[in-house]
């Protein structure tokens, strides 16, 4: 831990090559361009990606992947900001003060703030990163199948909770949904058929890839072609080079929008847009010029954007430590380094004691990137923006095509890939949240054999589940996140605190 | 205060309850004692809970949705025509038919570039992208780069 910085610094070394240099700026420049496009989300991004690098070596794919992760992130605030559609889900906050800042005349110093502030969230995330996953990795080499089939159960309930604010059902049954996905092939303990049908392929389940370009990608193709709408875009920027005095005042903003961002990405599968909203909500009730909020705030503008991407580091810790995925993106992160052979998990800080490190150096590289060409090439990807949709989305449709293909080289996975989309696009239009269900493919294996293998090792006794400690941690909470939105328990939980502040005070 | 997606959430609800009951009746019927383990270590346990608990889900939206004010839960002839009617609807259909076209004709013998530069050409050309030259220029360099690019510099099958 000591010796941290210093692995740090040698992993940085050793990527200074000037091919993976290469490869940083082409992707962090893909990757921003995906962000700001609206209908191309940052998953899309890493998924499809992850189907074109699929034959490169594992440190370049992955540093790849990041860097689109990184960029499409923040490439989203400059379409929320110039043309008042977020880019990606995670920059929807920025649109409340970054518009408003464009339509006054202030579009260049609000890129310039996006840019600063989401460099600064990305680097705090990935202090974070550095610093927690190992220990996060120690406490998860305490768990065994109990907790990690009621992780996996939490997983599902948090983030469907979180992701469907407004309808938790909706995110509980997305989630249960791709609980229900991941069970089709074969199990993981006598390597059973579930639901193949007689169908070869099937017998093999769905390929994670597939099913996340389908969910995230095609859905977005669809419905981006069903619309006719044209946004217009501002296109007048100046000054983008932002004042440090903004960036010192709002210094608080920046901290606590980094830790909010933080905590909500190690939360299994809520992510960046949540931490955003969060954020910005958090900075609302803690500035002293609340009413300037959803106005042009700078302040406002700063939290979301430093919230959305210190998400980033937060989301990878659990996938380093656990294999359980913080947020979308870091889902098909955690797909991508399975596919080039790594297994994250507990067991990561025994089989690769460097690893941490060299993803901390891959995301420094990342970031720097972002700033670099973030601040410099403002113009340039404003054109982007004019590019006619009915133009780029068959081209994005091509490509999903590819990267579905390019992994198991099976026309099937185009299919599934169809499939899903086809199953996406409804749930979008009908406000199911995506997160859930990719996060339940995800780790719908996970509980299966987890709970299985419990049961076996008991003789059938459940009781474990309840009384180990952290199990019961993790039930207590899941249970918890369940009642909380029951309006009656609420009721009574606040008739209750009322009781034993009165009794408090009497005695 | 209406709820706009009443009529949906409702149907949505039956749906998922008739597949959840499809998935527990399937668990029901896998094996209980495969390679000598336990009946509690079955493949379907977990799969036919998991089911139970989206039945359940599926029955709470579908009540939920009866029980709420909003659009009324039948689907007449006028709503089945207004939905056809609609633009979006069309562009839709239009979209998708082209794309699944294009799915079914991968991995046939039709070379690679004939058939993603056809389907670049007929999405742009059905949605009116732009003036036909640019269309066609458009359609050309993109299939010509994909092809390229992916499977000589990257090395990657195409379908």
């Amino acid at each position: 831990m000591v010796l941290g910085p210093w692995h740090i610094l040698v992993e940085l070394w050793n990527l200074l090559t000037p091919l993976t240099l290469l490869y940083v700026g082409a992707s962090t420049f893909i990757g921003i361009v995906i962000g700001m496009l609206p209908g191309l989300t940052a998953t899309m991004g890493v998924a499809l990606l992850t189907g074109l690098t699929f034959g490169f070596p594992p440190k370049d794919a992955i540093i790849i992947l990041i860097c689109v992760y990184v960029g499409a992130i923040y490439g989203g605030s400059r379409s929320a900001i110039l043309l008042n559609i977020p880019g990606t889900p995670a920059n929807a906050a920025t649109c409340l003060d970054g518009f408003p800042m464009a339509q006054r005349g202030e579009a260049g110093p609000a890129i310039g703030l996006a840019t600063t502030s989401s460099f600064l969230g990305t680097v705090f995330g990935l202090l974070c990163l550095a610093f927690f996953t190992p220990l996060l990795g120690r406490i998860a080499l305490q768990f065994q199948s109990w907790e990690f089939f009621w992780l996996a159960i939490f997983g599902i309930v948090v983030c469907g909770n979180l992701t469907a604010p407004t309808d938790p059902l909706k995110g509980w049954i997305a989630g249960f949904v791709g609980l229900l996905v991941s069970q089709v092939g074969q199990e993981g303990i006598a390597a059973y058929p579930r639901f193949a049908f007689g169908i070869d392929q099937m017998r093999g389940g769905f390929a994670l890839i597939p099913v996340l370009v389908g969910v995230y990608g095609i859905a977005e193709v669809l419905g981006v072609m069903r619309e006719t709408a044209v946004p217009h875009v501002m296109t007048q920027i100046r000054k983008i080079l932002p004042r440090w005095r903004d960036l010192w005042q709002y210094r608080r903003t920046i901290l606590r929008s980094g830790v909010i961002g933080v905590i909500i990405g190690a939360i299994p599968g809520v992510g960046e847009d949540v931490a955003a909203w969060v954020s910005y909500d958090f900075a609302k009730r803690g500035s002293t010029k609340p009413d300037e909020f959803g106005k042009g705030s700078r302040e406002g503008l700063i939290a979301a954007e430093t919230g959305n991407n210190a998400c980033i580091g937060g989301a990878v810790i659990p996938v380093l430590s656990l294999a359980v995925p913080g947020s979308a993106p870091a889902a098909v992160l955690l797909g991508a380094m399975w596919l080039h052979g790594v297994r994250p998990g507990p067991l990561l800080m025994v089989e690769f004691p460097k690893y941490i490190w060299e993803v901390t150096a891959m995301f420094i590289l990342a970031s720097l990137a972002m700033l670099i060409l973030g601040l410099s090439l403002v113009r340039t990807l404003v054109k982007v923006l004019m590019v006619p949709r009915p133009i780029l989305m068959p081209i994005v449709f091509v490509l999903c095509v590819i990267g579905s293909f390019a992994i198991g080289v099976r026309i099937f996975d185009i299919w599934v890939m169809l499939a899903f989309g086809l199953l996406g696009y409804p749930m979008r239009k009908y406000n199911y949240p995506a997160a859930p269900l990719v996060l339940g493919v995800i780790l719908g294996d996970m509980a299966d054999v987890n709970f299985r293998r419990a049961l076996i090792r008991t003789a059938g006794d459940p009781t474990p589940f309840f009384t180990r400690p952290i199990s019961l941690i993790l039930v207590a909470v899941t249970v918890f996140t369940v009642l909380a939105r029951s309006a009656r328990f609420r009721q009574a939980l606040a008739a209750g605190t009322a009781r034993l502040k009165a009794a408090v005070s009497r005695t | 205060m209406e709820y706009g997606f009443r009529r949906q959430d409702f149907y949505t609800g039956l749906m998922l309850c008739a597949v959840s009951l499809g998935i527990v009746a399937e668990c029901w019927r896998m094996p209980r004692d495969l390679q000598g383990w336990p009946a509690y270590a079955s493949p379907g346990v977990v799969t036919g809970l998991l089911g139970l608990g989206l039945f359940g889900m599926g029955l709470a939206l579908a009540l939920r949705s009866v029980r709420r004010p909003g659009t009324p839960l039948a689907i007449t002839g006028t709503d089945v025509r207004t939905y056809l009617a609609d633009v979006g609807t069309r562009r839709l259909a239009l979209m998708l038919g082209i794309s699944v076209l294009y799915c079914l004709l991968l991995g046939r013998n039709i070379p690679y570039w004939v058939t993603t530069g056809g389907y670049l050409l007929a999405v742009m050309c059905v949605f009116r992208a732009g003036p036909w030259w640019q269309v066609v220029l458009v359609s050309a360099v993109t299939t010509a780069a994909v092809t390229y690019v992916f499977n000589r510099v990257f090395a990657i099958p195409l379908p």
